[in-house]
């Protein structure tokens, strides 16, 4: 059953990707993206983290996302356009490497679980993932991480009025 | 009940003075009118000499804290002293480019400093997570500082095509840096150490492809080949301090959390991915080289030579012990010095706009600005490694290491790229000492800021070559508890 | 006892730092003082410390001096130190000496030129660098004097560099020399790595216990410095850079292409007698080549007009005798055909010089003749060098030539196919040097009309040098007459502590005086003979070499054009590189991402369009790369 539901999520996981990079308009690709944030947030639900599949909807679908279409439709961005004089080459060789990589990954995934007997391939213990473990890892053991991300958010903030800001409007 | 942990707040002494001199700087720009620029620029020396001061201080502590995802061991901290010594050079270098091509902006100083923290945060790092949120600490006002210059086209674009590619490289890191907790369950470096050796048979193909992605991550950084196809775009577009900037400071960087991972957290596994390493390397000096040959606008060629240098880098890496480890700390410091120097001079000499900065444009230069022509071919023959400059010593000590480890092979490439590189280093100086002057009308004044820069770099590319020995104690002391 | 030694060096570094900094600012004659006072010095005080060294009893004629602790890293440790013996003693004499004698020179040759200060303090920062490279007491000292010579030799070549072909020639010496130095470089880790020093002393004291005789490793030491040798010495097959060199100053030719600096290869060799005399099969080489490049050199020289050439390829020749004498194991005579060449050859350049001073610059020889009587000093000065260097009795060249040709037969090395090239070549130089003093200073005048006017002899301090040198050249072979001629072999004696030697059972039997008699007045005949050829076909039938030259039109041709060497290293060496640069350029960045199409947008960026060059620039091209390593990488580790 469980299986089941996996290939399900997954197969819409990967169809929703290839539409992200496939669809002309950015809007559509956007909302598309939103749809594959949606069906990430399933797959954590599925091996029971609850807290980070709400996470997930509520932080990557409902408010990135969201800010994502505004800006685009603020923009009123049309269809990229892209030179073809050899994007077709590109495209191919692109496909080739991309498929090359997925089956390498596959490769090593196989040997890892063909190898089977470590212990750690487990899935997390479901207490691991409630609100209160997570927070208080976040608190002890990764406090300075998570406090750096403050900076983080800073800088970014600092960069982004910058690049946006008129030019020499001083 | 929630544990408590040792925080340890004294070890982040460093990276605190930074944050608040980059705040108070940001505060400046904000509430201040008039002219800030040299105010700031001050600000931003002094807080970076104090937190030398206070790194200085911590020589010797080995503290760690914050629930060990932070180590303060001398390695990391004569790191930090590469990066704070590679910015204030740099700040030196831009007080008066900026000036010149007046985008005074006092976010500037804000951007460097906390990229500077970031790279300080990943120098000392003992943890998965807190490296890659160094890494992003440190790249994203990269991003921002390359496309600085707004009304440049180049500068714009350069900012871009760093940001998406090193979006794409993050991905990877973050991804191996998945398989490593999910193969060990823990991203903390000792921990990692002691999971693998504790495992019985063979490596584990996860743990296997973790490791090759995070190194994957950070090579793009790096730059070796083929992660480096930004580099060129990059160097040219972004103005011409922030390039400095970015060849020594993110590269050392790089170099830092790349031998923490390969000397510490996978020392078990790390011999199996030495082969690999060597091709990398082998790749990084050559092709850098020879494109370099091809070149004839000074940055670009500054750029693909930077290439080749963390090639030789890369040689250190795979030697790989305490011997590789401190070559490439020394290599590291000459090189700051001696690549401030060269763009320094790329600054004075160039005029507002950097419209022509072909190699050409040179000619002649010994004519009317001796001095200027005699440091810039000393940072020349740095960087091409002639005594007794510091290049020849750094590229001397790396490559007698890799030949103490058996890697006979390598140095004999290495030597031989170092003696391609020499023609087109010097066919800079040949054109500014052997041929007859194009641009009579151009006119370099002085400034105090660029001079002191280009001076303290010219010292420090004569000092560490003719009297290295207290750098090689230096560098010899900061690996004390790594191995 | 010996006083300091770093006082040696450091006038001339005053010097070149006294006039690099404010020679703009000083006159003329201050500049000279400064550069010759300093170099003057430092020749009183060598004098001064070379006779001290005399005055000991042999054995205890080595005198080691530490400056500083100059690296030490784990176990490697090199001082900054230097190292007295007869050797070098010998050596700082010559080098200060001569070196003294063209400063002077200088100051009456460059008198007229704008850089004046500049060429002073360059050269001073030569001597500076020979001093080094002669005292270093390790190897690392000694590359850094090494170095520095190829650096100030680059400068000074190129030193008129608004003329192409100056520049031209100062890239072509320098990368012909990094090329011998990469060589060297490797020597020097390999030494590194086998003895754990790079002490001279060391490692000559170490080399019989830890090298086997004859054995691989000693072998490809040996043969890797000797490549840095050929570099620096101008021999076979890196000799090319020398006769372009002579673009610069002639003083400049005199001092650093014939005297001193292109003898540091011989030099080092010597140094490292030790591990040279461990490995015959490199000695056979360098015998060798050495012979090669003598008989060589000289052929070509038959045939070139520029004066200057000539004294090029005499001097690559005469290198190849010194060669010839380390390959034999006879390094003695090596150093002493390096002393006695010093000072003829820099005699040669500077008479050469001499008479392109009366003649407003001419170089070709084709336009002299008949200067005898003009310019009386310059052509006595010069006949004597000529007779020195073609090996007539009673002149320096004679005694230490007879020595090199006659250890070329006699010692366990040598063999007599290596002295009948040694001889051929001595009849060829001879040949070659009277056809030089035949086509100067004989015959009818050639010269353009518009300069015959203003032919004058040089000012008086530029033919005291003359003087100075042409008197040493006379009487600087009487330190060395071999015990055959009933002399004591001073010289030989002197410098044996500083080598080392076949051991007693490898020297096979003993000629007898008799043979060496016999060699002896061959190789005399032979260069009696080459001189008389050039009298019948210079003075008494002017027309003989015009008819030889169309007889022998194809050899003449081939010599003329110098064998094709030049071109050959082009075709083969040069494009080739030039291509594999331009091709990787293209391979790796562009053609495997880009297609071909963009191939077009980047020779647009060889033009220096520098606009064109963001339109390339795509991202996903990149991204494409970065996926290629990324498989490349996780592939190989898929299928190691």
């Amino acid at each position: 059953m469980q299986l089941a539901i996996f290939i399900i999520f997954a197969i819409l996981c990967i169809f929703g990707s290839i539409l992200v990079i496939t669809l002309r308009s950015a809007v559509s690709s956007a909302i598309a993206l939103v749809f594959v944030m949606c069906v990430i947030a399933g797959l954590f639900a599925l091996v029971g983290a609850l807290f980070v599949a709400a996470l997930q909807v509520i932080v990557y679908a409902g408010a990135v996302m969201v800010l994502f279409l505004f800006i685009i439709m603020l923009l009123n961005l049309k269809e990229e356009l892209i030179s073809e004089d050899d994007k077709k080459f590109t495209r191919f060789l692109g496909i080739v490497l991309g498929t090359a990589f997925l089956f390498e990954l596959a490769f090593f995934v196989r040997t890892a679980l063909m190898r089977g007997s470590e212990a750690l391939y487990e899935p997390v213990p479901k207490t691991l993932s409630s609100i209160a473990v997570i927070s208080s890892e976040l608190f002890t053991k990764f406090l300075f991480p998570f406090e750096l991300t403050s900076v983080l958010l800073l800088i970014a903030i600092v960069g982004a009025i910058l690049l946006a800001k008129k030019k020499n409007e001083k | 009940m929630i544990q408590i942990p040792n925080i340890n707040i004294s070890i982040i002494y460093p990276e605190i003075i930074i944050f608040i001199t980059a705040v108070i700087i940001l505060l400046v720009e904000i509430f201040s009118n008039g002219k800030k620029w040299y105010a700031q620029s001050i600000i931003a020396l002094i807080g970076i000499i104090v937190s030398g001061y206070a790194v200085s201080n911590q020589w010797n502590s080995f503290a760690s804290g914050f629930s060990e995802v932070l180590v303060a061991d001398n390695f990391a901290l004569m790191f930090k002293l590469i990066f704070l010594l590679g910015a204030l050079l740099t700040v030196f270098l831009s007080i008066w480019y900026f000036r010149r091509e007046e985008i005074q902006q006092g976010e500037y100083f804000f951007l460097i400093l906390s990229s500077v923290i970031g790279m300080m945060i990943l120098s000392s790092a003992n943890e998965l997570i807190t490296a890659f949120l160094g890494l992003e600490v440190m790249s994203l006002p990269l991003y921002v500082l390359a496309g600085f210059d707004k009304k440049k086209l180049l500068s714009n674009e350069a900012a871009l095509k760093y940001f998406i590619m090193g979006a794409f490289a993050s991905g990877f890191l973050v991804y191996g840096i998945t398989f490593i907790y999910g193969a060990t369950g823990t991203t903390n470096f000792d921990k990692i150490s002691m999971v693998i050796s504790s495992r019985s048979f063979g490596i584990d193909p996860l743990l296997l492809l973790g490791f090759i992605l995070i190194l994957i991550g950070f090579s793009f950084k790096t730059a070796f080949v083929p992660f480096h196809s930004w580099v060129p775009d990059v160097y040219t577009g972004a103005p011409t301090p922030v390039t400095a900037f970015f060849s020594i400071g993110p590269k050392a960087a790089g170099f830092a959390i790349l031998f923490r991972l390969i000397i510490k957290a996978f020392a078990p596994i790390g011999g199996s991915i030495i082969p690999i390493l060597w091709i990398l390397a082998v790749l990084t000096m050559t092709v850098g080289n020879l494109i370099a040959l091809t070149q004839r606008n000074i940055k670009r060629m500054l750029a693909y030579s930077s290439i080749a240098h963390a090639g030789y880098l890369l040689i250190s890496l795979v030697v790989g012990n305490g011997r590789g480890a401190s070559a490439a700390l020394f290599y590291l410091i000459a090189y700051t010095v001696m690549t401030v120097g060269a763009f320094g001079i790329v600054i004075l000499l160039g005029e507002k706009g950097e419209k022509d900065l072909s190699i050409n444009g040179y000619s002649g230069l010994a004519y009317r600005y001796p001095a200027a022509a005699v440091v810039m071919s000393l940072f020349m023959f740095s960087l091409a490694g002639i005594p007794p400059t510091a290049g020849f010593i750094g590229k001397f000590y790396i490559f007698s290491s890799a030949i103490s480890k058996g890697f006979i092979w390598l140095a004999v490439i290495g030597i031989v790229n170092s003696v391609i590189s020499v023609y087109y280093y010097l066919r800079v100086v040949v054109v500014m000492f052997m041929k007859p002057e194009i641009q009579a009308g151009r006119v370099v004044c002085f400034p105090v800021s660029l001079m002191v820069a280009i001076i303290l770099a010219a010292i420090g590319v004569l000092q560490i070559g003719m009297f290295p020995q207290g750098w090689f104690e230096a560098v010899r002391y900061s690996l004390i508890g790594l191995f | 006892m010996h006083g300091p030694l770093w006082l040696i060096l450091a006038f001339p570094l005053l010097g070149f730092l006294i006039n690099g900094i404010f020679g703009n600012k000083f006159n003329r004659v201050t500049v000279s003082l400064v550069a010759c006072g300093a170099v003057g010095i430092s020749f009183v005080w060598s004098a001064v410390l070379f006779f001290r060294l005399i005055a000991l009893p042999p054995e205890s004629r080595i005198y080691v001096e530490k400056l500083f602790d100059w690296i030490s890293a784990g176990k490697f440790n090199a001082a900054f130190s230097f190292y007295l013996d007869p050797l070098s003693a010998l050596m700082i004499l010559m080098v200060s000496g001569v070196g003294f004698l063209i400063h002077i020179y200088s100051h009456g040759y460059m008198g007229h030129d704008e850089s004046y200060a500049r060429y002073f303090s360059f050269l001073n920062l030569f001597t500076f660098s020979m001093l080094l490279l002669v005292l270093g007491a390790n190897l690392l000292v000694l590359f850094v004097g090494w170095e520095g010579v190829g650096l100030c030799s680059y400068l000074l070549i190129g030193f008129w560099f608004t003329k192409k072909s100056a520049s031209n020639a100062g890239k072509k010496a320098f990368i012909v020399n990094r090329i011998g130095d990469y060589g060297f470089l490797l020597g020097l880790f390999l030494i590194f790595v086998t003895f754990g020093t790079l002490n001279i002393a060391q490692i000559t004291e170490q080399a019989p216990r830890l090298l086997a005789s004859g054995g691989i490793l000693v072998t490809i030491m040996t043969l890797l410095l000797f490549v840095g040798a050929t570099g620096k010495s101008a021999q076979i097959p890196l000799y090319i850079w020398l006769p372009d060199a002579m673009e610069g100053p002639t003083p400049v030719s005199a001092l650093i292409h014939a005297a001193t600096m292109v003898t540091a290869g011989v030099y080092m060799m010597a140094r490292m007698s030790a591990l040279y005399m461990l490995a015959p099969l490199t000695m056979g080489i360098v015998a060798a080549i050495g012979a090669l490049t003598a008989i060589f050199a000289a052929t070509i020289a038959l045939t070139q007009f520029d004066i200057k050439r000539v004294l090029a390829y005499s001097t690559i020749s005469q290198l190849g005798y010194m060669f010839l004498a380390c390959g034999v194991g006879a390094f003695g005579a090596g150093i002493f055909h390096l002393m006695t060449h010093a000072f003829f050859k820099a005699l040669l350049f500077m008479g050469a010089g001499s008479v392109m001073h009366a003649l407003s610059n001419e170089q070709d020889m084709r336009y002299m003749g008949g200067l005898k009587k003009k310019i009386p000093i310059t052509f006595w000065t010069m006949l004597i060098a000529t007779l020195a260097i073609s090996g007539v009795p009673g002149f320096s060249g004679f005694f230490s030539k007879d020595e090199i040709l006659w250890e070329s037969f006699a010692s366990p090395q040598g063999n007599i196919l290596l002295w009948i090239i040694g001889v051929i070549t001595a009849g060829l130089t001879a040949l070659y040097m009277f056809r030089l003093i035949f086509m100067t200073f004989y015959g009818e005048s050639r010269v353009k009309s518009h300069i015959e006017k203003h032919i004058h002899e040089s000012p008086s301090v530029m033919t005291i040098p003359l003087i100075a040198l042409a008197v040493l050249s006379v009487i600087g072979g009487y330190v060395g007459i071999p015990h055959l001629l009933d002399g004591s072999d001073r010289i030989g004696r002197f410098l044996e502590p500083s080598f080392a030697h076949f051991s007693e059972s490898a020297i096979e039997g003993h000629h007898s005086a008799g043979t060496e008699w016999l060699f002896m007045i061959i190789s005399v005949i032979i260069a009696l003979t080459g001189i008389y050829i050039a009298y019948k076909m210079y003075i008494a039938k002017p027309e003989l070499p015009v008819a030889f030259a169309k007889k022998f039109k194809g050899v003449y041709t081939v010599l003329y054009n110098k064998y094709y060497v030049d071109e050959f290293y082009g075709y083969t060496v040069v494009k080739p590189f030039i291509k594999l640069s331009r091709i990787m350029y293209n391979i790796f960045d562009r053609v495997i991402i880009d297609g071909s199409v963009n191939l077009i947008a980047y020779i647009t960026e060889w033009t220096g369009e520098v606009l064109k060059w963001f339109q390339t620039g795509y991202v996903r091209h990149y991204i494409v790369t970065f996926m290629f390593g990324v498989v490349i990488i996780l592939g190989y580790f898929i299928f190691r």
